[in-house]
């Protein structure tokens, strides 16, 4: 028997769709039954897609433009090998 | 700018890169840079990490000329990161070392009862989208002040696996992780964010 601590810590597997389909059934049958291991599903996927909506552009833009000015610098000396 | 309208044309970015203009690459750092972070800091402290990732731009002024396109930019971008923090790390011998063994995080194993099932339940919320809860600067803030509390490995892994979307083989290669081990870093990173969002909903504090 799946017991909702074996579930928790399959869970992302589960969400992700990397479990074997034995595992998958036996998950699927305890949220039949487990209301709040439905609960804990449904707020780790929450969870997850608030990670996607978030963080992935965050930059400090002093360093950007610390990054700007070096590449400024590196093309113009790639221009002068060049001439 | 936003972000969403950088990635509309790659292949015309890429072509603006060879042709060595300077707002493309300025758009390009701005859009790459944080993956290129998260990828450093797996592998090396925040400060040694900015200095590669700068030399790594350095490197692309002068490679971009040679990128072929098979591998799509972000990834292509990740891997010289990864390349070079690793050459970094095998010249200092240092070894990245990371606990691959418990997939439960001890704040949530702790809430299970001897015979398995829920002590302490997760608590039934609202049902907020995720869209919604996303509007909350507050929360948002608090996931900035969890994030950098991650393990770098595990943060690194929720990076580039969620918020840069890469494959599951691509974070592996990058991170030098066996897909196992990458199962655990994700599982992990993740159940200290529902954590972190149970608790904000609960008390509205981070
Ligand atoms: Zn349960």
């Amino acid at each position: 028997m799946l017991m909702c601590r074996d579930l928790a810590r399959i869970a992302s597997d589960y969400i992700d769709g990397e479990l074997g389909p034995m595992d998958t059934v036996s998950v699927k049958l305890h949220l039949l039954m487990c209301g709040h291991c439905r609960t804990f599903i449904g707020s780790l996927r929450t969870s997850l897609e608030l990670m996607r909506g978030h963080s992935s552009h965050q930059l400090d833009e002093d360093f950007a433009r610390r990054i700007d000015e070096q590449i400024s610098q590196a093309l113009i000396a790639r221009d002068d090998e060049q001439d | 700018m936003e972000a969403a309208n950088y990635q509309t044309d790659e292949e015309q970015l890429i072509e603006g890169l060879k042709a060595a203009n300077e707002a493309d690459f300025q758009m390009a750092v701005r859009l790459y840079t944080p993956g290129m972070m998260a990828v450093a800091r797996f592998y090396l402290d925040h400060g040694a990490a900015e200095d590669m990732v700068q030399d790594c731009w350095l490197a692309v002024v002068n490679a971009i000329h040679s990128f072929e396109g098979r591998s799509g930019l972000k990834t292509w971008l990740h891997r010289i990161v990864a390349n070079r923090a690793k050459n970094y790390l095998r010249k200092h011998q240092r070894e990245v070392s990371t606990d691959f063994s418990e997939s439960l995080d001890p704040d949530l194993a702790r809430r299970f009862a001897p015979n398995g099932r829920w002590a302490t339940p997760p608590s039934l919320r609202s049902n907020e989208s995720a869209e919604a809860l996303m509007e909350n600067g507050a929360l948002s803030d608090c996931l900035d002040k969890h994030l950098s509390h991650l393990p770098e490995a595990q943060r690194s892994a929720l990076m580039l696996y969620e918020a840069h979307q890469h494959k599951s083989d691509d974070v592996c290669n990058i991170l030098d992780v066996s897909a196992s081990n990458l199962r655990v870093l994700l599982h992990r990173a993740r159940q200290k964010i529902f954590l972190m969002v149970e608790t904000f909903q609960e008390t509205g504090e981070c």
